[in-house]
């Protein structure tokens, strides 16, 4: 009969982030190990985490291990005997089984005849097996850091490091006890520091309880009942439960206080303040009305930052001067917690305002003395450095690549000033709020919205989204020099960086070059959304200006286009365009083309959403197919020539070269408007011409003359076509 | 109502009956009660020690010339330090809660991840920091590394916030406003103590910084090289002393603003190399040698 499996590994609180991922660990490798032990889950795996307790639980699994039965190949049969003995080395091959010679076997293989062993190991009960089960499952559970408790495990390996010391271990089969024991190490054993030996026995909540002293150990012997007890014992077991409570709570509250509690916003917070309770509850604390002069981001950050406290705001939305804060308890009296709670906020947000004051009393102009002790990067300088590099940098991007003059000293006052914020007070104690406050600061001090918008919203985007912030809205008339210095500040840390021999391998980038060069891409991409600039900009003079800065012009640059390549297509592809069309346009910067290196990604992203619409047409399926073959055959024109369309003479092909002339301006119109749509489907309208080229003409002429003027007519339709993408790409996998 | 005195009586008196000794501060600057040696070096090599005491903790960045109701230059820590590391650790301490009249039913009392670093000690820890109803009132940190060395086996190490536990327990907003004593408050034992060292520890003073910032300079160098001597004499205690002089010199230092970003990294480093030293002499590890590795937690 198949019984239930339970167990609950009892532990001091674990770090609320590590739950979600903990949760999934002791279902997987719970069902990877039983079944490595030959233990079918005869149910679901169901698990659950809280700060205090990993469980996991299968309604039913096999009463026995399946039997295993394997054959064991020994040495050849002709070098089995000698003289119609056993030889040595069939004998030793008996004796490694630990068994005697006539009970091995023989085995046909296409080798020849071979000594087996026919292996039959009779399955253990669960009972007995499954302590391997928690052996493997104490020593697969990663951890993101793990620590020495001085536990040991009899498996040969020692010593057992874990995320936080195991205190109890509820371990059930069928509703009995599987022994299990943790021990200790020699030199801390003793009255003090036990063994943990599993049992029939959870824990409750830390500090409450229905009758008598909290923390006694309770009995159970289901998972239903395990269950229920905590339940009574004032532990909600499951996150999503938790979560839900919490978000009840929390909009109770804030309607008691006539607001509102921005859940959505807050997601994250939200799951996170789920895995540090057991037991959630919500009490409501005030401060003083005179700290909503703060600016808001202080405040929110103070929240939900430094305290996981959430801010409440009024109908329209203007915070008010109250906080929720989720608490590990159903309080009799919410105003003892709240007090206190309370003190907290009022200093956090009293050093807050002295920074505030302290703060504005130094010119962000005057801060940039301070900047020198800053250091950036040790081979590239202090922060100083850097602002006067993004300065130049920022000044030339508004004139030269945005073709905005105007906003050019407007970039570079506010690329200038976007780093002095590091020296504040405010971003020392709020490192989070860097930028934005530089932009705040930037603000008071009576900067026009172009310059402390810009300072504001310099590290964004940091999404791959076309909505992630900042928006046209949130930009207003700071657009264009917001993505002059952003650019500039990106570029000038991606750039540096990479010359300084920072490499990205892996998932090593430690000073987030992948994500610098996605938002410069990214600006690049939605400019016109952004900024209302139409410009198709190429990262290439960008990179190679940057370098100019950095005092290297003249420097190879090859390192930059294969990584940006690989950053595009990640955007591209993240927002949903399929990757063949994204390989199609995003060709790998080889080279020879170096296609997306020296061209700009708004192209990109045009021509792919033009090839995206046009692809589905059928000339433009059979074009694709074409195309393959145009690619191939134009592979054997070996050097490259001048079109000798004399010698072109055949209809098929006069026909196609008089289709390629009558197109190709118009495609090249298309182009220079950036209409893709309207030149892709001139390039479809090829299809007919191409198809009868193909099966009348024959390119490999004897004629070598002729032959080159062939091959050189396939070579221009496909270097053609592959100005816009190469269309082979999206060629169905069915063809 | 407990007094601040009180509630070092309590502190005290709890822990010894549960087996510590009562030791007292360790007489000379340090930034926290870890480094004083019934810690530091109690952590290291085989034997067991349970031991509480209170210890003084300057911090010269923090200084606010007596004007911040909570930031101090100088705070006073409780620390306990239990070897090794009890399974009841948290049980004890939350019973040492309610010794002060705390009665967690009524409060939110929470363990949140908070694991402990100090560069300048070579030392490190599993832990977190205790929040009573949102404030940190204790750090409780399982020691993994101390000196460089691995720990077995481990430490517990509770530093309960004098000052901040006593703020809740009084129900003030002030650290200034509390009870020291019947009838005397903190502002009058300590306040002018807080206006002269943070004068001191920013440099206003009558000297120029750069006069004050070379004072400090020589002076940390001087206890350095003192502190290699003692160490290469074998005399780890003294040893000890003087690299905490030097820690204290760095933090005054870093405060008034005397170090650069690169050198500040160099001066952690310098104090680290001694931290280790000691320590190595301390469980009688040859220095030079390569870190042995007392257990196979990798």
């Amino acid at each position: 009969m198949d019984r239930e499996l339970l167990i609950e590994i009892g532990v001091e609180e674990l770090p609320a982030l590590w739950l979600p991922g903990l949760t999934r660990q002791m279902a997987e490798r719970t069902e990877f190990r039983l079944r490595e032990l030959r233990i079918a889950p005869g149910a679901a795996v169901e698990s659950f985490a809280t700060p205090r307790r990993l469980t996991v639980r299968i309604g039913k699994i096999a009463e026995r291990q399946e039997d295993l039965e394997e054959t064991i190949t020994g040495p050849p049969v002709s070098a089995a005997f000698k003289d119609g003995q056993p030889t040595a080395a069939a004998l030793g091959f008996a004796k490694k089984q630990g068994v005697e010679f006539d009970q091995l076997t023989r085995q046909q293989t296409p080798k020849g005849e071979y000594l087996a062993f026919l292996k039959r190991q009779r399955g253990r009960s669960a009972l007995d097996a499954l302590p391997d089960l928690m052996t493997a499952l104490l020593r697969d559970l990663a951890f993101p850091k793990q620590m020495n408790w001085d536990a040991r495990l009899e498996d040969g390996k020692g010593n057992l490091v874990f995320g936080r010391p195991i205190r109890w271990l509820l371990f059930l089969y069928g509703g009995r006890v599987v022994p299990f024991t943790i021990g200790r190490a020699p030199g801390a054993i003793g009255p003090q520091v036990q063994e943990v030996q599993s049992a029939a026995l959870t824990y409750g909540h830390r500090f409450l309880a229905t009758s008598g002293r909290a923390g006694r150990s309770i009995k159970v012997r289901s998972f239903d009942e395990y269950q229920a007890r905590l339940s009574e014992h004032f532990v909600v077991l499951a996150h999503s439960e938790r979560r839900d409570r919490i978000g009840r709570e929390l909009e109770n509250h804030a309607r008691r206080l006539g607001a509102r509690v921005q859940l959505k916003e807050h997601s994250a917070l939200m799951d996170e303040v789920a895995d540090l309770v057991e037991f959630p509850g919500v009490v409501a604390g005030f401060f003083d009305r005179s700290f909503l002069d703060l600016p808001h981001e202080v405040l929110t950050t103070t929240l939900l930052h430094h305290q996981h406290w959430f801010p409440v705001v009024s109908d329209d939305g203007k915070l008010k001067e109250a906080f929720l804060a989720v608490v590990n308890t159903q309080p009799q009296d919410e105003r003892v917690i709240a007090k206190n709670a309370e003190r907290v906020v009022a200093a956090r947000l009293r050093d807050a305002k002295f920074f505030w004051e302290a703060d504005r009393k130094v010119p962000l102009e005057s801060r940039l003395e301070r900047l020198h002790t800053v250091l950036f990067h040790k081979k590239l300088g202090s922060y100083r450095d850097k602002a006067e590099r993004i300065e130049k940098l920022a000044r030339w991007i508004a004139s030269d690549m945005f073709g905005q003059p105007a906003a050019a000293d407007d970039a570079a006052r506010a690329a200038r000033l976007a780093k002095a914020d590091l020296t504040t007070d405010m971003v020392f104690e709020f490192p989070e709020l860097q930028g934005i406050m530089g932009g705040v600061y930037a603000r008071e001090q009576g900067e026009p919205e172009q310059v402390w918008k810009a300072i504001y919203h310099q590290y964004l985007p940091i999404g791959a989204e076309p909505d992630a912030p900042p928006t046209r809205e949130q930009l207003g008339p700071a657009a264009i020099t917001w993505a002059a210095v952003s650019l500039a500040d990106k570029l000038d840390t991606l750039v540096g960086l990479t010359s300084a021999g920072e490499k990205v391998t892996g998932s090593r980038d430690p000073f987030a070059l992948r994500r610098n060069a996605q938002g410069a891409i990214r600006i690049l991409l939605d400019l016109p959304e952004l900024t209302g600039i139409k410009l198709e900009l190429p990262l290439a003079p960008l990179v190679a200006r940057t370098l100019e800065v950095y005092g290297r012009s003249g420097t190879t640059t090859n390192e930059y286009p294969a990584f940006l390549y690989e950053r595009l297509l990640s955007v591209m592809t993240q927002r949903g365009a399929p990757i063949e069309v994204v390989r199609a346009v995003v060709s790998p910067a080889d080279a020879e083309r170096a296609v997306d290196w020296n061209r700009s990604p708004l192209r990109a992203r045009r021509v792919a959403d033009a090839l995206q619409a046009m692809r589905s047409s059928e000339d433009f399926q059979a074009l694709a197919i074409l195309f393959k073959r145009v690619k191939n055959i134009a592979k054997e024109l070996k050097q490259d020539a001048v079109l000798d369309r004399g010698a072109l003479v055949e209809p098929a092909e006069r026909a196609l070269l008089d289709e390629i002339d009558r197109r190709r301006l118009v495609i090249e119109h298309a182009a220079a408007a950036s209409d893709y749509r309207r030149a892709f489907a001139e390039i479809a309208s090829l299809r007919a011409p191409i198809d009868r080229f193909f099966t009348e003409v024959f390119v490999m002429a004897e004629d070598s003359q002729l032959r080159t003027a062939r091959l050189k007519l396939m070579a221009d339709l496909r270097d053609l076509i592959l100005h816009f993408a190469d269309i082979s790409e999206i060629v169905p996998t069915t063809e | 109502m407990v007094t601040l005195q009180q509630l070092v009586f309590k502190l005290s008196e709890f822990w010894a009956s549960r087996g510590c000794l009562l030791q007292q501060p360790l007489d000379i600057e340090m930034g926290a009660g870890t480094m004083h040696p019934e810690t530091f070096l109690r952590v290291l090599g085989p034997d067991q020690w349970n031991v509480a005491y209170v210890q003084p903790a300057r911090r010269p960045a923090d200084g606010r010339f007596g004007e911040n109701p909570n930031r101090l230059f100088k705070h006073q820590q409780f620390q306990v330090l239990l070897k090794p590391a009890p399974d009841e650790a948290q049980q004890l301490y939350l019973q040492s809660l309610e010794a002060c009249g705390i009665d967690p039913r009524a409060h939110d009392i929470r363990f949140e991840e908070d694991n402990w670093e100090s560069p300048t000690l070579g030392a490190w820890g599993i832990g977190w920091q205790v929040l009573f109803d949102g404030q940190e009132i204790t750090q409780f940190t399982y020691f993994q590394q101390a000196g460089g060395l691995d720990l077995s086996p481990v430490s517990v190490e509770l530093t309960y916030g004098i000052e901040r536990l006593a703020m809740a327990l009084q129900d003030v907003a002030d650290v200034y406003d509390l009870e020291w004593g019947a009838g005397v408050k903190y502002r009058d034992v300590r306040h002018r103590d807080e206006v002269e060292q943070s004068k001191y520890a920013f440099g206003q003073i009558a000297m120029p910084a750069a006069g004050l910032h070379a004072l400090h300079r020589n002076l940390f160098d001087e206890y350095y090289r003192l502190s290699e001597t003692l160490v290469a004499s074998d005399l780890v205690l003294p040893a000890l002393d003087y690299c905490l002089k030097c820690s204290h010199m760095f933090n005054l230092l870093d405060a008034s603003g005397g170090i650069g970003v690169s050198e500040r990294m160099a001066y952690i480093l310098r104090v680290r190399r001694l931290a280790v030293a000691i320590a190595k002499h301390w469980v009688g590890v040859e220095p030079d040698a390569p870190a042995a590795a007392p257990n196979d937690n990798g």
